[in-house]
């Protein structure tokens, strides 16, 4: 039973999604369910990530005790535990979002059982040694986001799902060249497997295809430019549960491909990490302007979330430990402000006369909900990255370990260093400015109604889930030391790929 | 035989890609039934092991890569489940836009 404990997180929610369709009869016994579900789930996690961390061993699993490289491998090591425990902490949000929501959708009586596959998808992919194991993982992921946005009370909500269903096929088309190009050369799809013969033989000629076809399909996933389009509309229309975990976790199933693939895969496609750098940055630039544009909350939040990714991709890019850790830091807080600020934006929605975040319905309805405004307020802090929130701490993180790589000379190239260093940090001050221009927007402006008829609704979503967001982004911006020692401690474990691989080799 | 195989996946992705980007919803489905099985066919003739034994036996008694048939079994029932979805989708928009061009989608933009 204890060797199952590293599937656990994955196979717990596939389990409890398929008893909770057997309970699509039973309304309120289906969420009471999925919600415990999604509990377990997260406590195995952490104690997977607590055990990992203080041994400083991986966790593994071979499933149907196949062994090593044949069967499918489940390879927890810090990584991988580090961001499946951010997942699934963020998803237990998500269900207590949705528990408190008024969306029709999420009473629809297959909105748990989807919403727990989402779940599996994206821990199984975090978690999987296999990197066919991936695609499987990611395709139940895109479908369960797929029709989960399909049934939403938004009436653009199947053309949001057409559009996002669609970039992904052809994601899943890159990622399934990349893996065949990858088995062709190398003979094995176990992940360590393939480090190990990656390294003793670089030349052969399907390796730089194949890392080509991945690195696309990773950006697909995390949503960053060049492949960015599809994110603004399809969190405009998806339910506010749904969106608020595509924005803030789904999305990092991209960047830990990325550090899989810059630190595991592929360390000797020297052309990746530039490439990274290039991307990230014209990300935090053009999405900070996309969002300054929108009119629509949730499409800020949106553009946003694309800004964002930049300043993780410019951290992976730079490839030292500190900047990795950095990187995973920006990962970890970004998912709880993105999600926290994706349900405040639902929150008024819900309240809104009618159900949009468009700014010309929301603005002014603020005026009714000062406890929103607060929650709002510190949200907006975090998120532009000022004390004493977690955005502080990372966005710190992050331009020290650039300063620090600078002073240790580990890049010298001034195009890779400074000026990245120099776009982020100006762009940086564009979050600062949407962000509190919504928040001016919505509090400060007075409500209008466009007809005498037209009310902020009395009565809306819960607000304890983004409530508990954010007293948890204050409270590791208070309290940050030992998030700090986690991520350290990861940043040192993706240097040294050789820890990962030979946790395979035990298994052989 | 392997220069065939080779036109002929060429050939299928180029179809498949160029039907991804017309305007018809139809033919963007086409496409990606298309596009999946240049996949499929990418994954037979190029999965075998170490480039050594091919994933199809030839000869009596010769063992195959067994793998890459998992591979595009597993890939086929996800594309068919895939293909499905997108047509019920496109069903849909369908009845709600009246239209059969991509580009009148669009409520999302404005």
């Amino acid at each position: 039973m204890n060797d199952l404990l590293p599937a656990l997180p994955m196979l717990i929610p596939l389990a409890g999604a398929a008893v909770a369709v057997l309970l699509r009869g039973n309304f309120a016994l289906q969420r009471a369910w999925a919600f415990a579900v999604m509990l377990a789930a997260f406590a195995i996690s952490a104690r997977n990530l607590w055990v990992v961390w203080q041994t400083g061993q991986p966790l593994v699993f071979q499933m149907g005790a196949w062994a090593a490289p044949f069967g499918i491998t489940i390879a927890v090591d810090l990584l991988s535990a580090f961001f499946a425990f951010m997942a699934q902490l963020v998803f237990v949000f998500g269900f207590l979002y949705a528990l408190g929501a008024k969306d029709k959708a999420v009473r629809h009586n297959t909105f748990y059982p989807l919403f727990l596959t989402l779940a599996t998808g994206l821990t199984g992919g975090l978690i999987t040694g296999d990197i066919f194991n991936l695609f499987v993982m990611a395709e139940l992921m895109v479908i369960s986001a797929v029709v989960l946005t399909a049934i939403s009370d938004d009436k653009y909500g199947a053309e949001a799902a057409y559009k996002y269903f669609l970039i992904s096929s052809v994601a899943t088309f890159t990622l399934l060249f990349g893996i065949g190009g990858l088995y062709a050369s190398y003979g094995t799809l176990n992940m360590a497997d393939l480090a190990e013969r990656i390294a003793a033989a670089p030349d052969r000629p399907l390796l730089a295809a194949s890392v080509v076809f991945l690195a696309v399909t990773f950006a697909i996933k995390s949503a960053a430019v060049p492949f960015h389009f599809w994110q603004p509309d399809f969190h405009t229309a998806s339910p506010t549960p749904v969106s608020a975990m595509l924005s803030s976790v789904v999305v990092k199933l991209g960047v830990y491909g990325y550090i899989r693939l810059s630190t595991l895969l592929a360390p000797q496609a020297t052309w990746l990490q530039p490439a990274l750098i290039v991307a990230g940055v014209i990300g935090v630039v053009f999405g900070g302007l996309g969002a300054l544009g929108t009119h629509n909350v949730k499409r800020m939040f949106a553009y946003s979330t694309l800004a964002q990714i930049g300043f993780i991709f410019v951290g992976i890019g730079w490839g030292t430990p500190a900047a990795l850790a950095a990187a995973v830091l920006f990962t970890f807080n970004h998912a709880l402000i993105k999600s926290a600020m994706l349900m405040l934006s639902g929150y008024l929605a819900s309240r809104a006369p009618i159900k949009t975040a468009a700014f010309s319905v929301v603005r002014g309805t603020g005026k009714y909900a000062p406890l929103a405004g607060v929650v709002f307020f510190l949200g907006c802090m975090a998120l532009a990255g000022l004390p004493p929130t977690n955005g502080f701490i990372s966005k710190l993180a992050l331009f020290q370990s650039g300063i620090l790589a600078a002073h240790d000379r580990t890049i010298e190239s001034t195009v890779q260093l400074w000026l990245p260093l120099l776009l982020i940090g100006v762009s940086g001050i564009l979050t600062v400015v949407y962000s509190f221009r919504a928040l001016m927007r919505i509090w400060w402006e007075p409500f209008e109604p466009r007809s005498p008829e037209e009310k902020v609704k009395p009565h809306g979503d819960s607000l304890l889930a983004p409530a508990g967001l954010v007293a948890l982004c204050l409270i590791l911006g208070l309290w940050g030391q030992p998030l700090l020692d986690l991520v350290q401690d990861v940043g040192a474990w993706v240097v040294q790929p050789e820890r990962y691989i030979a946790s395979i080799a035990l298994l052989r | 035989m392997d220069l065939i195989r080779a036109l002929a996946i060429g050939a299928l992705f180029g179809i498949g890609l160029y039907q991804i980007l017309r305007r018809n919803v139809i033919r963007v489905a086409i496409g990606l039934v298309v596009l999946s099985n240049a996949i499929n066919l990418f994954l037979l003739s190029v999965g075998a092991y170490e480039g050594l034994v091919e994933a199809y036996a030839k000869a009596v008694g010769q063992r195959s890569d067994a793998l890459p048939q998992a591979l595009i079994l597993t890939a086929i029932v996800i594309s068919m489940g895939g293909f499905a979805f997108v047509l019920a989708l496109i069903y849909v928009l369908s009845a709600r836009y009246r239209t059969s061009d991509n580009d009148e989608v669009t409520g999302l933009s404005h």
